[in-house]
């Protein structure tokens, strides 16, 4: 439309015309931004989505006895390790346990995926040391 | 009040013939008292683990802790005693406090004097049991133990 069939263009005066498009500006931002806040949930609502879906169960033997834990890739081995000391006992002394996979000790600070922890794998909780003396 | 374990003369008479042939009176030497979980109070078997040892010491082979973890898990059996030497006599010293190969309120220590070379029983033996708070303390051999 020509300024020339624009209905405004004979009443309006410039300033009237600039504050009705800064107006009209506004409202499609406050769009844009309510757009944006919906698109950023849905993306927190699918990384929860995706973590829930890759959480795996493994077990964990202690003195014989098998116990099941469930798991996310960005969790600690400290994490589990202290579930499973939990659910064993609790046992005293926990700093003297540690878990252990494919026979060798796992690093407290590593997480489940930097481990190589893999779904339903067995680790071991067990002291890294047993001696005595006299 | 606690029921003690069941164990055999048999079991007690290995464990001696362990420490004996293993420890040669020169060495401390250690066994493992295992039950099956479907009896808890029962002691079924002894088991020698593959250690390093000396006159005052021994360390248990790690290679060997995670096969026999794995095999405890296969046959549903825990460890109920960890039963080991001394020199000369028998009590729980702080290396034995601190490095028992089960970390459970009311496991069991036994240590047999003299390198196990006197008569197979527990005359001058000393028990020890872990406590709720992870602390040892000594327990009569007769609360805990029964001969079967």
């Amino acid at each position: 439309m020509s300024d020339k069939d624009d209905p405004r263009a004979c009443c309006e005066t410039p300033l009237e015309r600039a504050e009705a498009d800064l107006a009209a500006a506004k409202a499609e931002l406050t769009d844009a931004e309510r757009e944006v806040g919906k698109a950023e949930s849905e993306i927190k609502e699918a990384i929860q989505e995706e973590e829930h879906c890759h959480e795996f169960s493994v077990e964990v033997l202690y003195d014989g006895v098998k116990k099941k834990f469930e798991v996310r890739p960005e969790e600690t081995v400290k994490t589990l390790l202290d579930k499973a000391i939990n659910a064993f006992g609790p046992l005293p002394n926990p700093h003297m346990l540690s878990l252990y996979k494919d026979g060798e000790e796992l690093g407290d600070q590593l997480t489940i995926k930097a481990a190589g922890i893999k779904p339903c794998e067995m680790l071991l909780l067990r002291p890294s040391k047993v001696k005595g003396g006299a | 009040m606690i029921a003690p374990y069941h164990l055999s003369h048999e079991v007690l008479e290995r464990s001696f013939a362990h420490f004996r042939e293993c420890g040669r009176g020169r060495r401390e030497c250690q066994v493992l008292w295992i039950g099956p979980w479907q009896s808890p109070d029962v002691i079924a078997k002894v088991v020698h683990p593959k250690h390093e040892a000396r006159i005052g010491g021994f360390m248990l082979d790690d290679r060997w802790i995670n096969a026999f973890w794995i095999e405890l898990g296969n046959t549903d059996m825990g460890i109920r005693v960890q039963v080991h030497t001394h020199p000369g006599e028998a009590f729980h010293s702080p290396i034995d406090d601190e490095f028992p190969i089960i970390h459970k309120p009311g496991f069991l220590s036994l240590v047999i004097p003299n390198f196990g070379l006197g008569q197979v029983g527990f005359a001058e033996a000393y028990l020890a049991e872990i406590q709720p708070n992870g602390s040892w303390q000594e327990v009569s051999i007769s609360s805990r133990l029964a001969l079967t």
